[in-house]
């Protein structure tokens, strides 16, 4: 019925000429998923972005706040990821904004707490020298604070992709997709090894290199070596 | 609260709600005006296999966008997804599974008066359609070598009543413990034991039986092993087994929306057979082959269908 060639080599074949074997057979699906697994991973950080990092800056102004805030932070951080996914499938139903919102929660703690740090510990000398210079409250901080922050909120926004790509990994489990559908199908199926091996040696591979990359951007961003430069 | 705050809140929860409604880029599908539906499937290779071949269809036959969710935990879970109203089709449920799953019913042995009462049950409690089996059944088989089965002329289960007391059986570790189509059922039901039996994994019984280690097992009836071992699977002639069979289902409210949905899956009633599945699964399982791939290149084979009612004018532009 079904005209597939190379069926017979296959069984003799160890895990990773195996896993060769189903690269070069599903290479363009292996793809798909993966960059599905990219966006929403990075979707879901890009909004807790959005929302953390001038959060960040707001609890940084007013200290009462911040240990409220952080705290609250924290108790979200807490809740195991399956967990979470599974009380939000409730909510939002299954698919891959569920999933989304997840990591936007797990993003808020690393991203408001690093924004805090990194405001907090501008060195008071130069907020007083800008404000000697006639600066508004707007400039001091689009101007002094934010460059100075930058690379201590670039640490936030690493940490919380690395932990995005391994929440979104478990996002198969709503219907998502992403390299997870790749890793739980390996488990499904009889001589799954090599499959699993497909799924998760990428899911890996973007963990390190979203890392790597961002490790890079905060070096750059660092304002000790731009001056040292 | 002041009114500002009030106001802000407003737009951050609607923001959230629209953000749920609406795909993000390089996510979704891309909406068409002929519109979309989605099918959801549990995680098992059989049923991811049926999502794709619903999803070849519906490209092959309309202009409607359709998306596969797979990887669903629990054929409850499916069920609510379409209860919710995230999925449309239902790519797979096994009659049996539904009774006594998303129904609570007791188990019913009668393959018609199962049906019926999952076709009534999911009319009235899901709202849902119960279409028309697919034509293959994934049900409990008691399974012996080709040898064996020439050698005393086995070919339904009672068959093995005088031969019984010599044979070493392996069965699935929950089969051992089920109320009403367990073990202990089966005692009574077919009066006859085996000399020993092993409680065993699942997916290792077709291996044990074809190395000779078992002379008879319990397993899965689709299982792409039985056709590649050269097993003989025994009828169960007192019918013992609920029955299995697989069968898409969907939403009433879809149906009436793409009329052109319920002539796809009625056009699939009868059109997969036990051995199909087999191989299908197989190839899946043990080659490595995506499902997605597996189901377009079956559906191929059978050039999609066409000759059989009711009769359907393949989609032009594609």
């Amino acid at each position: 019925m079904l005209n597939i060639e190379g069926l017979d080599e296959l069984s003799q074949m160890n895990n990773v000429q195996q896993l060769i074997y189903y690269v070069q057979q599903n290479g363009p699906y292996l793809w798909d998923q993966f960059v599905r697994h990219f966006l929403i991973s990075i979707y879901g950080v890009l909004f807790a972005a959005l929302v953390a990092i001038p959060l960040g800056f707001y609890i940084a102004r007013h200290s009462k706040l911040a240990d409220w805030v952080v705290g609250a932070a924290n108790v979200i951080q807490t809740i195991p990821s399956l967990a979470m996914l599974s009380i939000l499938m409730l909510g939002f139903g299954i698919g891959v904004n569920t999933v989304i919102i997840t990591v936007f929660l797990y993003s808020l703690l690393p991203i408001v707490k690093n924004t805090y740090a990194g405001v907090k510990s501008v060195d008071n000398a130069l907020i007083d020298a800008a404000k000697g210079m006639g600066m508004t409250r707007w400039q001091q901080t689009y101007k002094v604070e934010l460059p100075m922050a930058l690379s201590v909120i670039m640490a936030g926004l690493r940490n919380a992709l690395v932990v995005a790509i391994g929440v979104t990994a478990i996002g198969t489990f709503v219907g998502a997709g992403g390299l997870g559908d790749i890793i739980q199908r390996g488990v499904n199926a009889s001589q799954g090894g090599a499959i699993i091996l497909a799924g998760a040696i990428p899911t890996a591979l973007m963990a390190v290199a979203a890392d790597l990359v961002l490790a890079w951007l905060e070096r750059k961003l660092n304002p000790a070596s731009r001056i040292s430069r | 609260m002041t009114f500002k705050k009030k106001m802000k809140l407003a737009a951050l929860s609607s923001a959230a709600v629209m953000m749920t409604a609406c795909s993000l880029p390089g996510l979704g599908a891309g909406l068409t005006e002929e519109g979309n539906i989605t099918i959801a499937t549990q995680s098992s290779t059989e049923m991811v296999i049926l999502g794709y071949i619903v999803q070849g269809m519906v490209n092959h036959y309309s202009d409607i966008n359709a998306d596969v969710i797979q990887n669903l935990g629990s054929s409850t879970m499916v069920t609510q997804a379409l209860a919710q109203g995230d999925a449309d089709v239902a790519a797979a449920s096994y009659t049996g599974t539904a009774l006594t799953g998303e129904l609570g019913m007791d188990p019913i042995t009668d393959p018609d008066e199962a049906r019926e009462a999952v076709t009534e049950g999911f009319r009235e409690q899901y709202n849902m359609r119960y279409f028309p089996s697919y034509g293959f059944e994934n049900t409990y088989a008691f399974l012996v070598t080709s040898e064996l089965a020439e050698e005393h002329g086995l070919e339904t289960i009672s068959d093995l009543e005088p031969i019984a007391g010599d044979l070493t059986a392996g069965v699935d570790n929950s089969w051992m413990e089920r109320e009403g189509d367990g073990y202990r059922a089966f005692l009574e039901t077919y009066e006859f034991d085996f000399d020993t039996v092993y409680p065993m994994e699942i997916g290792l019984v077709y291996d044990a039986v074809q190395s000779g280690n078992m002379d008879i097992v319990l397993g899965y009836s689709t299982d792409g092993r039985i056709a590649s071992y050269d097993l003989v699977f025994l009828e169960d002639d007192l019918n013992f087994f609920p029955p299995y069979d697989a069968s898409p289902s969907a939403l009433y409210d879809t149906l009436e929306e793409y009329p052109l949905i319920e002539d796809i899956l009625l056009k699939l009633e009868g059109m997969i057979e036990t051995e199909q599945m087999q191989e299908m699964n197989f190839i899946a399982d043990e080659y490595l082959i995506e499902p997605a791939t597996v189901a377009v290149e079956f559906l191929e084979a059978n050039n999609y269908f066409e000759d059989s009612e009711p009769y359907l004018e393949p989609a032009g532009g594609e």
